[in-house]
Parts: C-alpha cells; sequence; structure tokens
C-alpha cells in the first residue's frame, strides 16, 4: 500500500486550497449572485444554530463538538461563517 | 444516431425542450435557469386546476346532500400548491357532530359515491389508525383520499401557505426534492420515506438557517442552483442525525440538540429524523421516517451527482454543453406530455 501516486500533491489555483484540484474546485458551483449594499449587513446571531450540535451562535462546519455524521467535509460546507459576507465573517470570527 | 440520442434526451429532460441554457457563464446559473424551467414544467395548467376544482366541488356538494351538518376539506399538497403531476388528492370530512369517523359512516359514504357516479375503485380502510376511504372520480380520473373529524392537516396547510408566502425559493426546491425522493420511492410515510410535511420542513430549516440567506446576501430564486446543492450536502452529509432534532414554528426553524428533548427521540435507534410538532414539543411528527439511512444516501448521492456533473461541464467547451442537462443527472421526470408554456 506504498503507492507512490497516493502523495502526489493537490492544488487548487482557484482558491489556494491544497484540498482538491483546480477542475474539482467547490467555487465552480458554490458561486452566488450577491445582492448590492454589502455594507450595511448585520450578523443575525439569533438564527445561527448548529447542524452538528443543535447549538446556538455557531455553524456546523465550526462546532467544537465531534463530529456525528461519518460522511467527512474535507473541504468545508455552505454552514460555516466562511460562507458570510465578509464585514460579517469579521464579527463572527471575533 | 444523433437524432435518436436526442430523442431520449427529450423525454427524459422534458423541461429543457424549448430552454438551453448550456451558454450560461456560471455554471451555478444553468442550474437555477434549469430548476425554474423544471417546476414551470411540472406545474398544472390552468385547464388542469379548473379540473380538480370542479372534481372537488362536486364531491363536496355530494357530501353535503348525504349529511347536511358535514363539510370536505382538502388539505396537503393539493391545498399548498406542493403536488406533482399525478399525486392523490387528500381531503377531510369534519362534521358538525363530529361523529362521522366509524365503520359505519365509512361505508354508507362509499356506496353513496358510487351509486352517485362520483367513485370507482373504491375501497374502505377502516381499521387503520387514520381511517379513509380512497376511490378515483370517474371523470377526472383523479385519486381521492378521504379521511374524517380531523384538523391538524388543515392547519398545517395554513402554516405551510403562510411559510410559502414569505420564503422565497421553497416552492421550487421542495417540488425538486419531491420529484428527486418519488422517483426513488422514498416519498411515503408507509414505507419509511419523507412525507411532504417533512420534506417541506428539511428544506424550510434549510433556508431560515443559510449564512447568505439570514445575512441578507443574496436573493434566493437567483441562487435556487447553488442553494439545491447546498441542501443536498447539508441534509446528505453534514446534518447531525443522531444528536440534532428541527423545530419549525410560524416564522421560523431552529435546530435544537435532541438531548434537551429525549421523547423526540426513536427508543430503537439514535440515528433518526426528528421533527418537532409546534404544537407539542415531546412529540416527532417525522417519527414514520424510519429509512433515514437510504434518504441520507440518496441526498449524499444527488450531492455528487449534481456536483460531478458541474466540475464535468465546467470543463467542457461550449458546443459539448449543447443539449446537456445538470438537473437531469439526478431527476427524470417521464410524466404525461404537458404543453410548454413559455412566459
Ligand atoms: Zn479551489
Ligand atoms: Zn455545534
Amino acid at each position: 500500500s506504498q503507492c507512490p501516486h497516493k502523495w502526489k500533491r493537490v492544488y487548487c489555483t482557484l482558491c489556494n486550497s491544497k484540498k482538491h484540484s483546480r477542475n474539482r474546485c467547490p467555487s465552480i458551483w458554490r458561486s452566488y449572485f450577491l445582492l448590492e449594499g454589502d455594507s450595511k449587513r448585520v450578523l443575525p446571531m439569533h438564527k445561527i444554530f448548529c447542524y452538528n450540535c443543535g447549538g446556538k451562535g455557531h455553524f456546523g462546519d465550526d462546532c467544537d463538538f465531534r463530529r456525528s455524521s461519518r460522511v467527512p467535509n474535507d473541504d468545508g460546507s455552505a454552514f460555516s461563517g466562511d460562507n458570510l459576507p465578509k464585514k460579517l465573517k469579521v464579527e463572527y470570527y471575533r | 444516431e444523433d437524432t435518436r440520442s436526442r430523442k431520449t434526451l427529450n423525454t427524459d429532460y422534458p423541461w429543457i425542450l424549448n430552454h438551453d441554457h448550456s451558454k450560461q457563464r456560471e455554471i451555478a446559473d444553468w442550474l437555477t435557469l434549469e430548476i425554474k424551467d423544471f417546476v414551470a414544467y411540472i406545474s398544472p395548467s390552468r385547464e388542469e386546476i379548473e379540473a380538480r376544482n370542479q372534481t372537488i366541488s362536486k364531491i363536496r356538494n355530494a357530501v353535503k346532500r348525504l349529511w347536511p351538518d358535514a363539510d370536505l376539506h382538502v388539505f396537503g399538497s393539493f391545498a399548498t400548491d406542493l403536488y406533482l403531476p399525478g399525486s392523490d388528492i387528500d381531503c377531510v370530512i369534519n362534521s358538525g357532530a363530529g361523529d362521522k369517523e366509524n365503520r359505519n359512516s365509512l361505508y354508507s359514504l362509499a356506496s353513496f359515491l358510487k351509486r352517485q357516479k362520483l367513485a370507482t375503485q373504491v375501497e374502505v380502510i377502516s381499521k387503520a389508525r387514520v381511517p379513509i376511504i380512497k376511490f378515483v372520480e370517474p371523470e377526472s380520473q383523479i385519486h381521492i383520499d378521504v379521511s374524517f373529524e380531523r384538523t391538524n392537516g388543515l392547519e398545517a396547510a395554513k402554516v405551510i401557505r403562510g411559510w410559502l408566502e414569505h420564503t422565497p425559493g421553497l416552492r421550487e426546491l421542495v417540488l425538486i426534492v419531491k420529484q428527486f425522493l418519488s422517483a426513488r420511492r422514498l416519498n411515503s410515510v408507509h414505507t419509511g420515506g419523507l412525507g411532504g410535511f417533512s420534506i417541506i420542513c428539511l428544506v424550510y430549516s434549510f433556508l431560515q438557517l443559510h449564512p447568505r440567506i439570514i445575512s441578507g446576501d443574496i436573493n434566493c430564486l437567483e441562487n435556487l442552483g447553488t442553494l439545491a446543492i447546498d441542501f443536498f450536502e447539508l441534509y446528505g452529509k453534514n446534518f447531525a442525525y443522531d444528536d440534532v432534532a428541527i423545530s419549525v414554528s410560524e416564522h421560523q426553524a431552529s435546530y435544537l440538540p435532541k438531548s434537551e428533548y429525549p421523547n423526540l427521540q426513536n427508543p430503537r435507534t439514535t440515528f433518526s429524523l426528528a421533527i418537532q410538532d409546534p404544537g407539542d414539543p415531546d412529540n416527532n411528527i417525522s417519527r414514520g421516517s424510519f429509512n433515514v439511512r437510504d434518504i441520507k444516501k440518496a441526498f449524499a448521492g444527488a450531492f455528487d451527482l449534481l456536483t460531478n456533473r458541474c466540475f464535468e461541464l465546467d470543463a467542457a467547451t461550449f458546443k459539448d454543453r449543447l443539449g446537456k442537462s445538470i438537473l437531469g443527472n439526478v431527476i427524470k421526470y417521464r410524466g404525461k406530455q404537458r404543453d410548454f408554456k413559455d412566459e
């Protein structure tokens, strides 16, 4: 099982990730058509719930508890602080 | 050769007949437009809606003649316009005396409707937890289920109509998920699948909790493609069925730790879908959907098929994209031919 091909490095030139190659980049399909007026957004903490523990205030990707689902989530999903608009991301991770 | 492959394509993905979205620069926009076409394609025409309403009012009048103190109401997917072509109509008869749910009444209604030539293929199922009569209305050939003396279906329909009003994209995604599950026979509660109300709760909670939606960053109808994939990712790969319950109310949805509501937990397995009854916090509305394993697997499969198709078509030339479908990778529809209404 010491297959040398397994060590081939993947790298995505679209988003600088080492978890997938350029032709399998999630940004190919996870591209939202955004509304204007990004500066006025507020972070609705009371609407943030976790798909992993059911708790409030964080998204499932950012949960501190052991992952419950056995399907891996290596690349991150839509339910992550990273999927917030830039300004709110800063607020969320603070 | 070419025309033949084209023909199969058309019967499998009839919604792309008149619209070609393969030139969309963004793959996500292509899928969004295909979803809109699919929804327009399977939505009933005005003639179909009228035929259905006439059928129901004929039966309602007949019920009134038999039992003057009773009234027949439609609930379920027909009351919320979330039905697929060919689905049954769910009705309920409620009466002033409240005494119609018994063997005798079921049989007298069944034979009355037969005599009035309003029902064929009549089945009386009087011993079930929810006794019903099932029949086919001969003129329209619509299948109808009638239950008795119950209001919860009507109340649920009212809540769902409210959700539909304030949640753009809910209708579109529910119809996609419904058609996806029904093709895999995972949409019937009788066999452990997801019933209509559970499907709606999954989609509604997804939309109510999505980071881009709660932050007001996107318009759902312009992002149906990415949102559909995000949905299959959430409930096919990431959602903790063992530990988390879904809670819905008139104006919102949220998640709860199952540990706080042990009565929502399935006594046989922790791996189960729990949707809290808004009227009773200890009641799990989706406890009948015992086949969560296959449902989750199917959703994960839909995610893989859709994203693989996106990667494949993103790399393809415009010429190779022509006539191709993204949605067709997870949804086949071979229903009756409809006139494609271009609006
Ligand atoms: Zn990438
Ligand atoms: Zn958590």
